[in-house]
């Protein structure tokens, strides 16, 4: 809402002469919002920001009423005297509501004899500064009205209304409008419009026909000064898409007195203005007025909920002020609410009205008694808290990538059509062509990641994402929460002297930060499982078991769908479930007592086939080992002579302690024969 | 007879001198010292030598000594026995310090061959870093902790009923205009505020309730240099009996005097949410200007009543403060889009 400040001074009488360059403040303290002040020749322009629920802060007065209150001034209504003459006005046009659910009240004004020209200068430039177009004197007159007022106005050629009336209904299946803007609109059933006779000749609230509106030749004028219903013009204004200056004002519902007023002031201007008799008397549907609302207010309550005392007498004179009418009766105040504050529903409302005005800058700060308890964290955002923890001392960084992509994001990323992780969920309102669906998986958006910074000639990029993912499933949508990593370029900083490949990310480093997730949260059931997916490498790719379920996948990206993305690097992408992951952590570990007796180790060069598992070989040892194995770990993979053709050499290092006593190194001998013999057995294998 | 003495002091010293590894002092204690050394046996013959001799080898010795040593002369060396004595003992002692010398030497040079360039790079593991963002959630979600506040999660697929009609927006409120939203279907949609887990939270408890939620929200917004179709919020309430205005502003000021420095400036401004009634606009005086960090005010009694939540005995205050554009705001950046981006470059400044 733009407001003149000379224009309002205009509608104020203040015991002093405010000062504009103050008001920035004081208006953002009384609720309304500063968003631009500019200064125009020797005036200003208060860009105010105004809630939906002030319908009449659409209005200079509006505005002027909470200024006069703000500053204990007195509100200037314009004076309006109108000249009225014969024949009165219902002989020569009528209204009709049809439907009463679509417009409470309806006034009309018919002014003849009109002279359709230019509006006064002062008027056009009133206008344009508050950013309305001047048309002719007729169509200026409604829209400064309704600047003046907040009530929005129409006019009509009255002798282009078929029958010269008009009827509020919904509209019917297949009629068209032409409106004012010259665009021909279809109208879907139910939507709000003025017809006459024959046809519909505007949309109600939100904007007049082309065929009625007032022209040059424009001699009798009929003046419309409606309550529309808000969800009816607002209804029929998103159905077409449509936000004019009228549709925002009805949407917030006005004031069925206000539009009794602002019918007789247009028609004063229009005869001002444009010359013209104003016929007698208004064409009024009102068959409901509602006496002013009554609302209960204990003053006490208002104190305690506001945790200030204000006197009853200062709440008393401030709702009087905004033009409530208190009866006070001790501690329950009966509070008549004003036609223009339709908003003030209940007791809250009021307690609203006085802290307002008060001032919240005086209401004090203070704690709550309640305060005592320690505040705690839910354990899945614990859980969130910890991995992101444990993901960040694991070396990668967190991202944050929007949850909204499109299908083509999925196919370029390598999941096939038919593949669970493309059934995204559609949005049904989509914004724009690039966000058209919920992400299934975090995949393409990592990808993105990846790709942005591999264009921009960053090469190394190691990142994680704990975030939520969106799929179809039976009966609707499940939300999960996922942590997806990936990594490209060099997997250490300071790389000087290093050889190429001890430094390149690997599939064992993006399973290393797997691994290191999986410890620190104690999960132990845990294996990966070669396993292809079709975005990933066919060999360099595993699926993460968790107590016998599945709950996620890791692995080298696809050369193919590296290429799509233009990574020239080899990249390393996993996406994990949380939530299994959580509840296989263990979240208060247990001491173990240490050992302190010396361990023996054994290293063991195993020969085997070379398809055989190295995993294979430490599941076989640990198998036959029993209790006295501590540790067994591969520390070498050879291929090549004198290891035979096919095959390959897994050397592992077995530590061996009991905690009670010393091993005699006989023992282990004896261990290690039999771990030998089940290796020999079971896969095949010989020794080195 | 002092001649043979000097003769060996002379040659003791060169050798010495010329003994640059701890294997050549060695070398050298035993050619003087060793048991069968040049000094172990010039000493040996002293006992049998005349009694006129003795005194001119005695001083010799003595002078050896005082060479080999740093003490100076003690009175009670009488006995030739004594002064050769002492004569071994300081010899090995001179011995010894040339020894020290050495292997210090030895040690330097071991040493200075290692020596490495301190200005090459670390070597190290990336640093994993938190997003700006998420970090300012973290440090949002412990200030309120700290609080006494319960920091719980809810779902970003919501329900109208949920994100919506709890929250006194009935459809067709112009509010919901502001909060324009990606449906689903005509029950569900992304949430626009986190308020909704207020509404989804409280049916389930027992006032006291406080509760505060910082996560994901979803609106049609054009992508432009300020504004994204997803940002994130912080949202909590507290229900209780006797909870009042004042303690909203009580809470909400120190929150904000935690995350933006103890001497920040809030003001509290009149404004008008649905949900809330007074309600107020909540912003920060930094650097020079406000930043609106977002809204509260006391829970409107129908939102308490659809609870399950009597409004006449408990009054609850509430809140809702964007953390994208103070973010902004608090670390400088100018573009929005930047957060999304993840270029690494841009997460490795926080």
């Amino acid at each position: 809402m733009r407001v003149l400040w000379s224009w309002l001074m205009e509608l104020v009488d203040l015991p002093t002469p405010p000062d504009p360059a103050e008001w920035v403040e004081r208006f953002a303290m009384l609720g309304l919002g500063v968003e631009a002040v500019e200064r125009v020749g020797d005036d200003w322009v208060f860009d105010l920001e105004t809630t939906t629920n002030r319908p009449d802060w659409t209005g200079m007065l509006g505005i002027a009423r909470e200024v006069a209150a703000a500053c204990r001034g007195r509100l200037r209504l314009p004076e309006v005297r109108l000249k009225e003459t014969d024949p009165p006005a219902f002989q020569v046009a009528w209204v009709e509501v049809a439907d009463p659910g679509l417009c409470y009240r309806y006034v009309g004004r018919v002014v003849v004899d009109v002279k359709v020209g230019l509006s006064p200068p002062w008027m056009v430039e009133r206008l344009e500064r508050c950013g309305i177009r001047s048309i002719n004197n007729v169509v200026d007159v409604t829209n400064y009205v309704m600047l003046e007022t907040g009530q929005p106005l129409h006019a009509f050629d009255l002798d282009r209304l078929v029958g010269g009336g008009v009827v509020v209904r919904a509209a019917r299946a297949g009629e068209v409008l032409v409106t004012l803007d010259g665009v021909e609109r279809r109208l879907h059933p139910g939507a709000l419009v003025i017809a006459d006779r024959e046809r519909v000749v505007a949309l109600g609230g939100v904007m007049g026909g082309l065929d009625t509106e007032i022209r040059a030749e424009t001699r009798r004028v009929l003046l419309e000064s409606a309550w529309f219903h808000p969800a009816a013009v607002r209804r029929t204004a998103r159905a077409l898409g449509m936000r004019t200056e009228g549709s925002t004002r009805h949407e917030r519902g006005g004031d069925p007195e206000r539009a009794r007023f602002a019918a007789a002031r247009a028609a004063q201007l229009v005869q001002e203005l444009a010359g013209g008799r104003v016929l007698r008397g208004e064409l009024d549907f009102y068959p409901d007025p509602q006496p002013g609302r009554r609302v209960l207010l204990r003053p006490d309550r208002m104190r305690r909920v506001l945790g200030v005392q204000v006197p009853d007498s200062e709440a008393a004179d401030i709702l009087e002020r905004l033009g409530f009418q208190v009866e006070r009766a001790g501690d329950r105040w009966s509070v008549t609410v004003p036609s223009h504050r339709r908003d003030v529903e209940q007791e809250e409302d009021l307690i609203e009205e006085v802290a307002r005005i008060f001032g919240y800058d005086r209401i004090p700060e203070t704690l709550p008694v309640e305060i005592l308890g320690v505040g705690s964290v839910e354990p899945a955002v614990e859980a969130e808290r910890r991995v992101r923890q444990l993901l960040l001392r694991a070396g990668l960084s967190e991202v944050l990538t929007l949850s909204l992509v499109r299908e083509a994001d999925l196919d370029r990323a390598g999941i096939p059509r038919e593949h669970p992780l493309h059934r995204a969920v559609p949005l049904r309102n989509p914004l724009t062509q690039d966000h058209t669906h919920l992400r299934p998986t975090l995949l393409p958006c990592l990808l993105e990641v990846l790709r942005t910074n591999r264009a921009r000639g960053n090469a190394d990029v190691h990142v994680f994402e704990v975030g939520r993912v969106f799929r179809t499933a039976s009966g609707g949508w499940e939300e999960l929460k996922v942590v997806g990593m990936a990594q490209m370029g060099r997997s250490l900083v300071g790389t000087w002297n290093l050889p190429q490949e001890a430094v390149r990310t690997s599939f064992h480093h993006l399973k290393g930060v797997v691994e290191s997730l999986l410890e620190a949260l104690h999960v132990e059931d845990w294996e990966l499982r070669p396993q292809a997916l079709p975005w990933l490498h066919p060999y360099r790719a595993a699926a993460l078991w968790v107590g016998g379920q599945p709950v996620g996948w890791l692995g080298e990206l696809h050369p193919e769908v590296c290429e799509r993305y233009d990574l020239r690097d080899r990249a390393y992408v996993a996406e994990l479930q949380l939530e299994p992951l959580v509840r296989a952590a263990r979240w208060a570990p247990q001491y173990r007592p240490l050992a302190y007796t010396p361990a023996v180790e054994r290293d063991l060069a195993v020969v085997v086939e070379g398809s055989v598992p190295a995993g294979e070989v430490v599941r076989v040892v640990r198998e036959v080992s029993g209790g006295l194995l501590e540790a067994c770990e591969p520390f070498d993979v050879y291929t090549g002579p004198p290891v035979p053709e096919g095959h390959k050499s897994v050397a592992v290092r077995l530590r061996f302690r009991d905690p009670a006593r010393t091993l005699h190194s006989e023992e282990v001998d004896r261990l290690l024969d039999r771990v030998r013999e089940a290796l020999r057995e079971r896969l095949g294998a010989a020794f080195r | 007879m002092d001649e043979p003495v000097r003769a060996l002091r002379q040659r003791a010293t060169q050798e010495l001198e010329a003994a640059t590894t701890a294997d050549q002092v060695e070398e050298v204690r035993r050619r003087f010292l060793g048991r069968k050394g040049e000094l172990t046996r010039l000493l040996r013959s002293v006992p049998q030598l005349p009694a006129h001799e003795r005194a001119a080898v005695g001083a010799a010795l003595n002078q050896l000594k005082m060479w080999l040593e740093t003490t100076t002369n003690r009175p009670d060396w009488t006995g030739m026995l004594g002064i050769a004595r002492e004569v071994a003992a300081a010899c090995r002692g001179r011995l010894r310090e040339r020894l020290d010398l050495v292997r210090a030497r030895e040690m330097e040079q071991r040493l200075r061959a290692e020596a490495v360039d301190v200005t090459l790079p670390g070597r190290r593991p990336p640093l994993g870093r938190e997003h700006v963002l998420g970090r300012m959630m973290e440090e949002i979600r412990d200030i309120f902790r700290s609080m006494g506040f319960e920091v719980v999660d809810g779902p970003e697929l919501e329900t109208e009923e949920f994100n919506f009609r709890r929250l006194n927006i009935p459809e067709d409120h112009p509010a919901r205009d502001a909060q324009d939203s990606f449906y689903l279907d005509d029950q569900h949609l992304l949430r626009t505020q986190c308020t909704a887990v207020d509404a989804r939270v409280m049916p389930h408890r027992q006032p006291p309730i406080r509760l505060v939620t910082v996560g994901r929200c979803y609106r049609r917004d054009v992508v432009d240099s300020t504004h994204m179709p997803v940002f994130h919020q912080v949202d909590g309430f507290m229900v209780g009996e006797g909870i009042r205005f004042s303690d909203l502003k009580g809470v909400l000021a120190e929150f904000a005097r935690q995350l933006w420095g103890p001497e920040a400036r809030v003001r509290f401004q009149p404004s008008y949410f649905p949900f809330t009634e007074p309600s107020a606009e909540i912003a920060v005086f930094f650097r020079g200007r406000w930043l609106e960090i977002g809204g509260c005010g006391m829970f409107h009694p129908r939102v308490l009543e659809t609870a399950g939540i009597d409004p006449e005995r408990y009054t609850a205050f509430a809140f809702g403060c964007g953390v994208d554009r103070p973010a902004m705001v608090r670390y400088g950046i100018d573009d929005i889009r930047l957060f999304w981006e993840n270029d690494v470059r841009f997460l490795a400044q926080f």
